[in-house]
């Protein structure tokens, strides 16, 4: 190796805005990772859904760079939240849902290998792991609004308890995992 | 406003892991530019949280850093080839007007530049015949004068020799009798010095009298000089330019004696 090259965020801002194919390897190599983990926390049992959604994820980067705005926040919270969103959409979408009826089918070699990675991941990694520590019914709605992407208000709904109270809860719960994010 | 109970109130959290609903976004957008420890605090929050995510990352299938690359390859292939095509529809009528526009000009031009040179050229050709017509007019009157010469009886040709310091100078004197009419051909005379002239001299009863300047080059052609009804000789001199009242004889350059002198 002739030295990797690196790049401030400022610079791979810049880089990548214009359309540079090395940096956009460098932010591959170094992020894909890191958004890949919580695409595997929301999508937790299906790893082909999960490589198409980073795949997506990254596609939409390259295509999105123009949008990203440096005030609002740093290049990786906008990314995670691409990661985030795809994911989620990737929950809802049609393939997602016949993906789980056709893991019902008995005897699929495929199957036991990536059940194999689900059992091996599910609640190990990344901020779910966090997740436990909170008490159980600040957990269920942080996994309800953030891993599975339902708003306050379907919450509240889903969970009959006032709309305030999923808010202040998630407010605070999301408080203590910042305390544990160290 | 108590920014420290707004951070406490978990609304950064909230507006970085993409919770905040859209009126809490917005508001919290505005705050940040307002309150510097607003963006000190979210930036902390965000450094955390991606700390966290590299220490739980994840190594993805290598497979999928090569779909990646094939299609950012193809959607940017698809850009440039779209860069590339778009430009032509537009650009090629474009050309072809800017070309015409172009030869609209030079041809106009050209036409502009022929007439212009139609022009010229007329206008040469009237000035030089009308040149034309002075210079045949002044050369019949030459002809006239010169057949008017020849014919005439009451003119004697006198022909002037070289003297000893110009043994080839040589000039014609026609001389009118009749008129006291003096004409000069110029036969051969060697050039001068631009300040100095030719003068003729009539000699009368041994006094010189001036009849004129004239220059070597005007050989071959009639001279008119002034008119004399006497002469017993006639003699031409290297004088100063325009002439002198009297003549340098030792510059005496040919000299002819006329019938008077006998």
């Amino acid at each position: 190796m002739a030295g990797p090259i690196t790049y401030t965020e400022q610079e791979l801002v810049q880089a990548l805005k214009e359309r540079n194919n090395q940096a956009f390897g460098f932010l591959y190599d170094n992020y894909a990772g890191a958004l890949y983990s919580i695409i595997k926390q929301i999508i937790t049992d299906n790893s082909e859904l999960a490589n198409d959604v980073l795949q997506e994820v990254f596609i939409n980067i390259w295509r999105k760079i123009e949008t990203y705005d440096q005030a609002k926040g740093r290049l990786f919270t906008w990314m995670l939240n691409i990661a985030r969103n795809a994911s989620i959409d990737m929950l809802r979408s049609k393939s997602y849902q016949n993906s789980q009826k056709n893991q019902e089918l008995p005897d699929n070699v495929y199957r036991e290998v990536t059940n194999h990675t689900i059992i091996q991941n599910v609640d190990n990694i990344g901020l779910k792991k966090v997740l436990e520590t909170l008490r159980p019914e600040q957990r269920v709605l942080v996994e309800l609004a953030y891993f599975k992407g339902f708003t306050h208000e379907e919450i509240a709904e889903m969970m009959s308890i006032p709309l305030g109270t999923v808010k202040t809860r998630i407010r605070n719960a999301l408080l203590q995992l910042r305390g544990y994010l160290k | 406003m108590n920014v420290q109970e707004y951070i406490e109130s978990g609304i950064i959290e909230s507006y970085v892991m993409g919770l905040a609903s859209e009126p809490e976004r917005a508001e919290f957008e505005r705050l940040c530019t307002l309150y510097p420890e607003l963006v000190t605090a979210r930036r902390k929050f965000e450094e955390r949280l991606e700390g966290y995510a590299w220490e739980n990352a994840v190594p993805p299938p290598p497979e999928v850093k090569v779909k990646v690359l094939e299609a950012i390859g193809k959607s940017s292939n698809i850009i440039t080839l779209e860069k590339d095509k778009e430009p032509p529809s537009p650009m090629l009528p474009k050309i072809i007007a800017g070309a015409a526009v172009v030869l609209l000009i030079a041809m106009a031009y050209l036409y502009y530049q022929t007439r212009q040179q139609n022009k010229d050229l007329t206008d040469t050709n009237s000035r030089l015949k009308v040149s034309l017509d002075t210079t045949r007019n002044i050369l019949q009157r030459i002809v006239d004068e010169q057949k008017d010469l020849v014919s005439n009886p009451n003119v004697t040709v006198v022909n002037m020799v070289g003297t000893q310091i110009a043994p080839k100078s040589s000039a014609n004197i026609y001389w009118d009798s009749a008129s006291s009419n003096v004409y000069l051909v110029v036969k051969n005379m060697p050039k001068l010095p631009n300040n100095q002239q030719y003068q003729l001299w009539a000699l009368i009863d041994n006094k010189p009298k001036d009849l004129g300047v004239f220059d070597a080059t005007d050989d071959k052609v009639i001279l008119k000089m002034k008119n004399t009804q006497k002469a017993q000789a006639f003699a031409i001199t290297i004088e100063q330019k325009g002439g002198s009242p009297s003549p340098t004889l030792q510059k005496m350059q040919s000299m002819g004696k006329t019938l008077q002198s006998q």
